[in-house]
């Protein structure tokens, strides 16, 4: 019977929305042929569980919209990924998404994807254009909210490790959260700096902070601001037998990692993260936008949210999903957003 | 007549793959024929193809070269070194470069004649060497304009825009700006590399201690000479392409050019196919460039996620080798 009341219910506020968003289905050329349009997705990283969920929004959002998509994957190889640009301009394809890379290498071929009539978004690289927003997850409040956390759990006199790899944009960014935070807390030292991006990410930085943490047993937190990395210092500690000992703190976040952080006795006490299928999601939704000839801004920032390891576990939170629905903000960001836009399906 | 089949089949047994495969893709993937696919595909076999040629030096002459991968990361970051923080101008970062590959294939040349280490040990050891070296100037970080160096203060010098013109300009053929330099680079590079081998006295020498060291040391030849030169002449081929992949890239990338010594060496053993050779030789390391290029190209073009591109590279290699090494041993095998 409440079932039933409830259907009623649903089914008057769909009729309700649909009423309301008359033109809501009419896409604006050329998306109202979405089969006509391709968009290329050009990607600088792809390992690990951050660019695997990325992927899935970026396919899910083309999918609701319609068009086609190309993956065109460079596998960290700066000089590919320009190529790639050039291979998608060949191709044909109506926009093309940038995924990471640097500055450096992919600046021309972002112009000459741009002179080519081509429309581009960039996420997480920097490509020094006016006509490419950026998308960018807000890095710096991602370092932000996660040192602030350790602060809360271990007060502001601690010795620190510390994992980065500079020239990374993201990392960059939350590079400056972290300088920021060393030189308003005097009591908080950075003991060790490691930090590589070889593949496997995880494996190669645990080798790093383990030699690290065996030079410097008076670390009591380590600041790994990239979920790879944050994983390798587990990694490393839980090797030591130092998980219950050493906190992390980190930035994004995987079902895998949401396990590895629930872990009995897992040092990993809390990352920041926005959602990567959101911001994979939004990345298509700015592409769309720009398409359908409307502009996004020249920067389209998703917020990101902090997660602690205590509300994990008394939600008993298992994968993203349950992530999703405990944590609505984590679901989906109004951002990027037009009446006529499809949302994917939940 | 079988044989006579064979001996064609033999001989443009490849080309005519070559040719079939750039047919299949222009009716499969749309965009893929026409100058600017051509020109992309060009661009994106020049810096494993100048590395592949060097190679082939060194396998004519009996030898392998495992080092180019590192030597070409090493040129990137030697000259990202150069101009960024020690501020110099692009001459002498290109010259510092071609200096070190030489040096470093004439150490690896010594290592092999003098201490008798076996080639592939002996360049499996520089590759490491390099590897960890061209990461100590800066401690593991990459080079780019404006960063801060661990003393705290800022580096001021840039890539002059002459050094990126080597990797960046392009010719205008058929549209504007359509041929890359590096494209350019490549097959000037290959072409030496082709008359030297096959039209000069110490090409064909090369050869005679590829296929017989002793007996061409008996007839005078200065067996050990002229093999430190093939690990000199792929030492500065490989720092050629180190220095047009950190002109691409305008920085000193220590991520970068990791893929390289596998696709160079799978070029260069492609071209043993090439015309029925069945040995070494320029040409076809150009060749088998070109082929791997088209083919992951393509693949491109029609969505074929990277491993399965991976894949079919590994099985047009193990084929050409069959191809090579079988069908050219049933040919010497009727011809006594």
């Amino acid at each position: 019977m409440l079932r039933r009341h409830f259907m009623a219910l649903a089914s008057v506020a769909s009729l309700a929305l649909g009423a309301g968003a008359a033109t809501a289905q009419d896409a604006p050329a050329p998306l109202d042929n979405p089969g006509d349009v391709t968009i290329a997705l050009v990607r600088y990283l792809s390992t690990g569980d951050f660019f695997q969920a990325y992927l899935s929004g970026v396919e899910s959002q083309a999918a609701a919209l319609g068009v086609n998509l190309r993956v065109l994957d460079s596998r960290q190889d700066a000089a590919l990924q320009a190529d790639m640009v050039d291979q998608a301009i060949a191709l044909g394809v109506d926009g093309i998404i940038i995924q990471h890379g640097l500055t450096e290498s992919m600046r021309e071929a972002a112009q000459r994807a741009v002179d080519a009539g081509i429309k581009v978004v960039a996420f997480d690289v920097n490509v020094e254009n006016d006509a490419i927003p950026q998308i960018e997850q807000s890095d710096y409040l991602l370092g932000k909210l996660a040192l602030e956390q350790a602060i809360a759990d271990n007060g502001d006199n601690f010795a620190a490790g510390y994992v980065y790899v500079p020239g990374i944009a993201p990392l960059d960014r939350r590079h400056v959260a972290w300088e920021e935070v060393k030189k308003a807390n005097p009591g908080i030292t950075e003991a060790a700096r490691i930090g590589t991006l070889d593949n496997p990410i995880a494996n190669a930085n645990a080798n790093q902070a383990r030699a690290a943490l065996q030079a410097n047993p008076n670390i009591s937190v380590f600041f790994a601001p990239y979920n790879e990395f944050a994983k390798g210092v587990k990694i490393a500690a839980d090797e030591l037998g130092i998980g219950g000992d050493l906190s992390i703190y980190s930035a994004d976040i995987s079902t895998a990692d949401i396990a590895l952080m629930r872990e009995a006795g897992s040092g990993w006490k809390a990352t920041v993260a926005t959602n990567p299928a959101v911001v994979g999601e939004v990345s298509v939704r700015a592409l769309a936008l720009m398409l359908a000839g409307e502009k996004p801004g020249a920067s389209v920032i998703v917020p990101p949210t902090l997660i602690t390891q205590t509300f994990l576990n008394d939600n008993d939170i298992r994968n993203m999903e349950d992530l999703g629905s405990k944590m609505p903000q984590f679901q989906h960001a109004d951002v990027a957003m037009a009446d006529w836009m499809p949302l994917p399906a939940r | 007549m079988n044989d006579k089949i064979l001996n064609f089949s033999i001989r443009y047994g490849f080309l005519i793959l070559l040719f079939g495969l750039i047919v299949y893709f222009s009716i499969a993937a749309p965009g893929f024929f026409g100058p600017l696919s051509a020109a992309f595909v060009l661009q994106s076999v020049a810096i494993t193809g100048i590395l592949a040629l060097g190679v082939t030096c060194t396998l004519v002459v009996g030898g392998f070269d495992l080092s180019i991968g590192a030597v070409a990361t090493s040129a990137l970051m030697l000259s990202a070194y150069s101009m960024v923080i020690l501020e110099h101008p692009a001459i002498v970062a290109v010259t510092l470069c071609l200096g070190m590959g030489a040096l470093v294939g004439f150490i690896n040349g010594l290592l092999i004649v003098k201490f008798r280490v076996p080639d592939l040990l002996a360049t499996l050891g520089m590759m490491f060497l390099l590897i960890g070296l061209q990461r100590i100037p800066t401690q593991g970080n990459s080079i780019a304009t404006g960063m801060t160096l661990t003393d705290g203060t800022v580096a001021e010098g840039t890539f002059s825009a002459a050094f990126l013109w080597l990797g960046r300009h392009r010719f205008d053929v058929v549209i504007d700006r359509l041929l890359p330099m590096p494209v350019v680079i490549f097959v000037a590079i290959a072409v030496l590399i082709w008359l030297f081998l096959g039209f000069t006295r110490h090409g064909r020498l090369m050869y005679a201690i590829g296929s017989n060291a002793r007996a061409a040391s008996l007839v005078g030849t200065p067996v050990n000479r002229y093999k430190v030169v093939a690990y000199m002449i792929s030492g500065v081929t490989a720092s050629i392409g180190g220095i047009l992949l950190a002109a691409r890239l305008g920085r000193g990338d220590i991520a970068s050019g990791n893929n390289l010594l596998l696709d160079s060496v799978a070029a260069a053993l492609i071209g043993f196919a090439v015309l029925g050779a069945a040995r070494p030789n320029a040409f076809g390391t150009a060749m088998g460039a070109l082929f791997v290029g088209i083919l992951l190209q393509g693949m491109t073009m029609m969505n074929a996620p990277y491993y399965t591109q991976d894949f079919v590279k590994g099985a047009v290699l193990v084929g050409a080798l069959v191809f090579t090494f079988y069908l050219s041993s049933r040919r010497t095998g009727t011809r006594h």
